[in-house]
């Protein structure tokens, strides 16, 4: 169903361009810089085992990524979440594959953008 | 009556730009949210958890709050507690930032004191919808308090003017002699405000005096005519007045100085220990009881209420009744009548006879009335004030000393005494003594009902004694076609030239039972006139036609005199005049 949606969602990021004018681009390079920093957080914690700082931490960049209309990375956030709040970690290391794939792809496509 | 600080929130809620705390751990959500509020002309204030949100919001008071859910340190909901509770009353909305999505989550936020959500990707409409919405409640909350306070403010200084205004009329309309062995009285203490008054004042003879009055409205307007209706009440009744006068005067006061529409319900009653009667009159309130041996009377109103009526229309005529020792007189205002139960039904005037017959016979039948009124309204209570007396006729030496607090003075007044004052040369030129002196007389209890006569007296003997006595002025010098002028120059030409001229007046007074006599002794240092000669003319013709040369009397005053006075006699060359005038009230 994930592969459904698209990577970014362009009326989103048509209307941030209207919104943030000037500051589109450094909206789009602190969303870059930001997720970094939150992927790391994500893998340290899988690292760690600890599935409800997993969950938040993707809680988290979920909620970035829907806002700058990266909608595919988002969603898999969501499972990631899911899977932190059911503590249920199995499928974890796979899906963080995924979310660091996701994100190298949207991170060109939004650098495209600039 | 706005205060500056009352301006001030006025300001703060009215004004269009808004100070906006966004607290946001992720910076890209962060810089998007701050965007669209600041194009929208707000300020914006930011955090990047929850511990600095309670920072920032202690520093700069935002006006709204945007708050992440999850944020490290100290998550929203947290901070949003401790917003809430900072705020105190003032309104601060709290909108939650938040992608989650469970009932649960949100349920959360709500019971934080979240006053709504925005959920991502922000949506720069529904966040400029929010806001108007919210700044809308804000004012209308400001609005809210501002108006509550100043309700509680003019609450506040009503509650302290009716305060004033009650020590003002309780300095007035003291408690008399409501204390006394045969009252029995119910009434509020802040009954004044619902227009009823209940006074009750001994007389110098010992009778009593009671009067129960019920002003149309309620509050200050109501309490308004009770302050001059008391001291009327209380000043006459202590110096003698009847109840007819004390009447009148009240009738003519409240007449004088009330509104169109304004006017007093009364009963007032004179009780007589010695006669063993009852003088009633009553205007305008419902019925009243007598109550003798095992019959009860009704006495229906048969005048208007008190100032209504202008003077030459107030009828003053009364009831009078025999009363027997034990026997009782009932009086209230139209709350025993009127208190309505939880039904809707009233009282009535059938009902409380008919309880007034079944326990005539019983002591505490005032107690019973009062109890029986009370559980008819039930539980709310009765709705106006009830107020009620009794008085019992009772036999004069159970009555001990009453005490009517304000005029001890003038109950203890002077009885016997005497005076001169001696008035030489300019002074009599320059100075009236006449009131001074009349002030000095009607001290004496009982007298100031006879004021208009002493003053008659005094001023008479006084004139007769400066124009013609000291003046040497023949009145006969006024009759004539320039008479009056010319007599008047000479007066002032004369008073002038006054040398070792005086005037002595000798003023005594003798107290007896309920009346006195008073003597008044006047010489003055003039030529006098052959006295004689006058008295005879006195003694055949009552008339006062003066003989020619009785010359320095004027006819007028000598028959003024006369019809005031018990004894009128000239001495010494008749230069010195002496009448007695004896009243008893």
């Amino acid at each position: 169903m994930n592969s459904d949606l698209p990577h970014i969602n362009e009326s989103a990021i048509d209307e941030l361009k209207e919104i943030m004018a000037d500051d589109f681009a450094l909206l789009i390079t602190t969303f870059v810089a930001d997720s970094e920093t939150r992927l790391q957080e994500i893998a340290e914690k899988l690292e760690a085992k600890d599935a409800n700082a997993f969950g938040r931490a993707c809680h988290s960049l979920k909620g970035s990524a829907t806002n700058v209309g990266v909608v595919r990375l988002a969603e898999l956030c969501r499972q990631g979440e899911q899977m932190g709040n059911e503590v249920n970690m199995d499928a974890a290391p796979e899906l963080l594959g995924k979310i660091n794939e996701e994100f190298i792809l949207v991170k060109n496509m939004l650098n495209a953008k600039l | 009556m706005s205060s500056p600080a009352n301006v001030s929130e006025v300001d703060r809620g009215s004004k269009s730009t808004l100070k906006i705390l966004i607290a946001d751990d992720n910076h890209s959500d962060r810089l998007i949210l701050q965007t669209i509020v600041k194009r929208q002309n707000h300020t914006v204030v930011t955090a990047v958890d929850g511990v600095e949100a309670v920072e920032k919001f202690t520093e700069e008071r935002p006006d709204i709050v945007l708050l992440d859910a999850l944020m490290p340190r100290k998550d929203g909901f947290e901070a949003a507690r401790d917003i809430k509770r900072l705020a105190g009353e003032d309104l601060i909305p709290i909108i939650f930032l938040t992608s989650l999505s469970d009932a649960e989550s949100l349920a959360k936020c709500l019971e934080a004191g979240g006053d709504d959500f925005l959920s991502k990707p922000y949506n720069q409409i529904i966040l400029q919808a929010k806001i108007k919405a919210f700044d809308r409640m804000r004012k209308m909350h400001s609005t809210l308090q501002l108006q509550r306070d100043q309700i509680a403010e003019n609450n506040k200084h009503l509650l302290r003017e009716q305060q004033v205004a009650k020590t003002v009329f309780d300095n007035v309309a003291h408690l008399g002699c409501l204390g006394a062995v045969n009252i029995q009285h119910l009434l509020s203490p802040l009954s004044v405000f619902n227009g009823d008054v209940l006074l009750a004042c001994q007389k110098p003879s010992g009778d009593m005096h009671v009067l129960l009055g019920d002003f149309t409205g309620h509050g200050l307007p109501a309490a308004i005519g009770a302050m001059p209706l008391a001291e009327i009440f209380y000043g006459m009744t202590t110096k003698g007045y009847s109840l007819a006068n004390i009447l009148a005067e009240i009738n003519q006061k409240l007449k004088a100085i009330l509104p169109v529409g304004f006017f007093c319900c009364a009963c007032m009653v004179e009780l007589r220990f010695e006669q063993k009667e009852i003088e009633i009159w009553i205007g305008g309130l419902p019925e009243c009881f007598l109550l003798r041996g095992d019959t009860l009377e009704k006495i229906k109103s048969n005048h208007l209420p008190l100032g209504i009526l202008k003077a030459e229309s107030f009828d003053t005529s009364t009831y009078r009744y025999e009363m027997n020792d034990g026997d009782r007189f009932y009086m209230w205002s139209d709350g025993i009548i009127e208190s309505t139960s939880p039904e809707g039904e009233l009282y009535g005037e059938k009902r409380l006879e008919t309880m007034v017959e079944q326990h005539i016979r019983s002591k505490e039948l005032f107690d019973t009335i009062k109890q029986e009124v009370i559980s008819f309204a039930g539980e709310s209570g009765p709705t106006d004030d009830l107020t009620m007396v009794e008085v019992t006729m009772i036999p004069e030496q159970d009555l001990g000393v009453v005490s009517n607090p304000q005029t001890i003075a003038t109950l203890h007044g002077p009885k016997q005494w005497e005076f001169s004052y001696r008035l030489i040369d300019d002074s009599l030129a320059n100075f009236d003594p006449i009131p001074l002196l009349l002030q000095i007389v009607v001290e004496v209890p009982g007298l100031r009902s006879f004021t208009g006569q002493i003053f008659t007296i005094i001023s008479e003997l006084y004139s007769n004694a400066l124009d013609h006595g000291v003046l040497g002025l023949d009145s006969k010098l006024k009759s004539g076609s320039d008479g009056f002028g010319k007599y008047y120059r000479m007066r002032e030409e004369r008073l002038r030239k006054l040398e070792n001229d005086y005037i002595s007046i000798r003023i005594m007074h003798t107290g007896y039972g309920e009346g006195g006599r008073l003597t008044f002794r006047i010489e003055d240092s003039g030529a006098g006139f052959d006295f004689s000669s006058r008295m005879e003319t006195m003694a055949q013709n009552n008339a006062a036609v003066l003989p020619a040369n009785a010359g320095t009397f004027s006819g007028r005053g000598i028959s003024l005199l006369s019809s005031l006075c018990s004894r009128i006699a000239f001495e010494g060359r008749g230069n010195i005049a002496e009448v007695d005038f004896e009243w008893e009230i």
